[in-house]
């Protein structure tokens, strides 16, 4: 045997990574590859309107970092902070509250979960349109309730301290839902025993939750806390149809930042330049949350 | 091996990220661009061969339909689909199917896109008049020059403005369509009743801004002396250009918007919106709107807007609606505003002789002045506008004189490519420093930075 035929281990490995190379061909194909135009766009200055582009060097770069771009990087970098903050408050927050009320398992709790978690299904495009109405200064309904407490109209959309509070708002209302669910199956994948023991030890209600409902929930946290802060950098459309970034660029997150340069001063290059350090920004900060979580996660065995 | 796979995990989901947002827009299309640079250079070079043989026919000889982008909202469908279902009639090989895209930038954004994609372009397309350096510049545009000649068109019957308000570097790149200039819409009724004086000048505003504004017991203003519209800087930038404000300066790369003058002109705009006089309109959506239903509901006695809205003006107000010309300083100059129409140089020649045919039809006289006698927009021929016809059309709409005295004074707009950058940093700016209390001389030099920085990186 030895030295003929080939080693059993080998052709495992070989196996096994023929399995995943149609998946890598796939990510190189459309993740990496992109990736790697982006870059390489970022060098150049490409316009739209142009059918000629060549290399620039850093030219991009300096504009970005030490140039006329580099007030709205921060200003979108600081937007796009505030609204994950918020989202993540009302996803994981809201939705544990909620998921606390409605942790009860008759009938009328399922319609009204049911009826908590639909705005998930509604497009957003047709949420966001509606909540044009909903918020519009004179003829709104939310300016109708506030009046009839005797408060003035809001001007929801056109005043900066309130349009990201008001796209929140959308955000709230379809995402609580989801928290909800997903605290909700985690809770009751919590074994009863624990409960059970503490009630003998002559535990409240209040430190069951904090000593055993929130660690248990923690893996839980965890994964609403990544997946979520991930896609609530990533929010354009609700922005797009409710404020295009406005007022005065008041909710210009990252992705609209990237689109204003892209599509509406044809600048793909800079907006190439912004979506790279935008790349490098999520990945870093994807890595930490992976890095600090591990090991202060609580898994039931 | 868990760290490493962690990160690789990391990195994948962070990289979905990338190409979900946007990718789509940006990825891998400039070698495109590239290569369809030398794609059509090669065509070109084809072209210029066969030329030598065979000259290219610019006739219509196959049956074929075409798309005309078009952003005339609701009031004008009526007219437009009069006008379509007409050409559509009068011959055999051309259909037309006009598409609404949207607002101007809209129609921009669309077609801009699809130039850059090289697919989805329609046959023919209107576009804002500031956009047409732009696109001349970019190439996007076809030359209609020689279409021109061979089927012998008589260009020289548009005025002269709006000739030039067509052109890119000596080449008819468009043909002006739908023509207006700026003007400021008053409420005849009110303003002969109570005897106001409408302002000529720029210094007479103060005046005619106390006198016109009503306001109730408890300071608040029941009705606004005027409305400048701040969603497009068209209806404000001749208030600046009147005064000897350049916008944008001889060398090209440099704006005078922080000068002395400009400041001033911008810190007026402000100090009459804090007394009350007027409101800042903002860009938003509904501004335009807005504007318009304080007009027709009395709580303005006067709006500055563009002349193509006269006859929606008149329909909706239960008053007598006059026009006049804007107030002026050294020189009391206007643009020419609306759209001029143009064939995307990256459609086949065939569609593009079809676009031929019904451009020139779009632009005859006769359906110029379908569009003249059912809404606001101008006639654009000299042979209206300085003959007995151009007097039975101001019997029609009196209103029209203060145009008609002025038709001289009425100038392309200012091209550059990268205007339509300079202009959203420039409404922007004025919205934010008026509605938001920001202090004028800080506002206009740190717009200017940034103006500075487009104009001369473009």
């Amino acid at each position: 045997m030895k030295g003929k035929g080939i080693n059993p281990r080998k052709v495992s490995a070989v196996k096994d990574f023929l399995c995943v190379v149609p998946v890598l061909i796939f990510l190189a194909i459309f993740t990496y590859y992109p990736i790697a135009e982006l870059l390489r766009i970022s060098f150049t200055d490409w316009n739209l309107l142009k059918d000629t582009w060549q290399y620039v060097g850093f030219k991009n770069w300096e504009w970005l970092f030490n140039g006329s771009g580099t007030r709205y990087l921060w200003n979108s970098l600081r937007v796009t902070v505030l609204y994950s903050i918020g989202e993540l408050t009302i996803t994981i927050v809201g939705g544990m509250a909620f998921a606390l009320i409605f942790n009860r398992m008759n009938k009328a709790f399922s319609v009204m979960r049911a009826i908590v978690f639909m705005p998930k299904y509604v497009a957003m495009s047709s949420a966001a349109v509606v909540f044009l109405w909903i918020l519009n200064t004179d003829t709104g309904i939310l300016n109708y309730f506030l009046s009839l407490a005797g408060i003035n109209p809001v001007d929801w959309l056109g005043d900066r301290n309130t349009a990201l509070i008001s796209v929140l708002m959308l955000t709230g209302w379809r995402c609580i839902g989801y928290g909800m669910m997903v605290y909700l199956s985690a809770m009751m994948g919590i074994s009863t025993d624990y409960y059970e023991a503490a009630s003998l030890d002559g535990a409240s209600s209040f430190q069951k939750f904090v000593n055993i409902t929130l660690p248990m929930l923690s893996p839980t946290t965890l994964f609403l806390f990544v997946t979520t802060f991930i896609s609530s950098m990533k929010v354009f459309q609700s922005v797009d149809i409710l404020t295009q970034g406005g007022p005065y660029r008041s909710t210009e997150v990252f992705v609209y930042n990237i689109y204003r340069y892209a599509m509406v001063d044809f600048r793909m290059d800079r907006a190439s330049t912004v979506a790279i350090f935008f790349f490098v920004l999520l990945l870093a900060v994807t890595v930490a949350t992976m890095k600090i979580s591990n090991g202060r996660i609580t898994y039931d065995s | 091996m868990k760290k490493g796979l962690a990160l690789v995990l990391a990195a994948a989901m962070a990289a979905g990220t990338m190409t979900g947002c946007s990718g789509g827009g940006s990825t891998g299309k400039a070698a495109v661009g590239n290569t369809e640079t030398a794609d059509t250079a090669a065509e070109a070079a084809e072209g210029g061969e066969t030329a030598q043989t065979e000259p290219v026919s610019y006739e219509v000889t196959e049956p074929i339909t075409i798309t005309w982008w078009h952003a005339l909202e609701d009031q004008y469908s009526d007219t437009v689909e009069k006008v379509v279902e007409d050409f559509n009639n009068s011959q055999d090989l051309i259909t037309v199917q006009a598409e609404y895209v949207g607002s101007y930038s809209d129609v921009n954004e669309a077609l801009v896109a699809a130039h850059a994609a090289g697919n989805g372009l329609p046959a023919i397309t209107v576009a804002n008049t500031p956009y047409v350096a732009e696109y001349g510049a970019g190439g996007l545009t076809e030359d209609l020059t020689p279409y021109i000649e061979a089927s012998g068109y008589d260009i020289e019957d548009f005025g002269d403005g709006m000739i030039a308000a067509s052109q890119y570097d000596g080449k008819q790149v468009s043909l002006p369509f739908l023509i207006s200039t700026q003007i400021l819409f008053y409420n005849k009724d009110l303003v002969d009743a109570e005897g106001i004086t409408l302002p000529t000048t720029w210094e007479e505003m103060d005046t005619f801004m106390q006198e016109g504004t009503v306001k109730g017991a408890d300071g608040t203003t029941e009705r606004y002396a005027t409305i400048i519209p701040g969603w497009d800087q068209w209806y404000f930038e001749t208030f600046y250009l009147n005064q000897g404000v350049n916008i944008i300066n001889d060398d090209q790369v440099t704006t005078d918007l922080d000068s002395e003058t400009a400041v001033s002109i911008a810190a007026k705009l402000k100090e009459w919106c804090d007394n009350g006089y007027t409101y800042w309109t903002g860009t938003a959506d509904d501004a335009s709107s807005n504007m318009r239903s304080n007009f027709i509901s009395g709580n303005a006695l006067s709006v500055v807007h563009t002349t193509s809205l006269y006859d929606t003006y008149v329909d909706q107000c239960d008053f007598e609606v006059g026009m006049a010309w804007l107030p002026g300083g050294e020189t009391k100059n206007q643009e020419i505003g609306g759209c001029v129409l143009l064939i995307p140089a990256k459609n086949d020649q065939a569609t593009k002789n079809a676009a031929w045919q019904f451009m020139q039809y779009l632009c005859s006289k006769d359906v110029n002045m379908t569009w003249a006698e059912g809404t606001g927009y101008m006639p654009t021929r000299k042979s209206v506008l300085e003959t007995e016809e151009g007097q039975a059309f101001l019997e029609q709409k009196p209103a029209f004189q203060a145009i008609f005295d002025n038709l001289d004074l009425i100038n392309p707009r200012i091209q550059h490519s990268a205007w339509s950058q300079l202009s959203n940093i420039w409404k922007n700016a004025m919205a934010e420093m008026i509605l938001e209390d920001g202090d004028v001389q800080d506002s206009m030099e740190q717009m200017a930075l940034e103006i500075n920085d487009i104009l001369s990186d473009s």
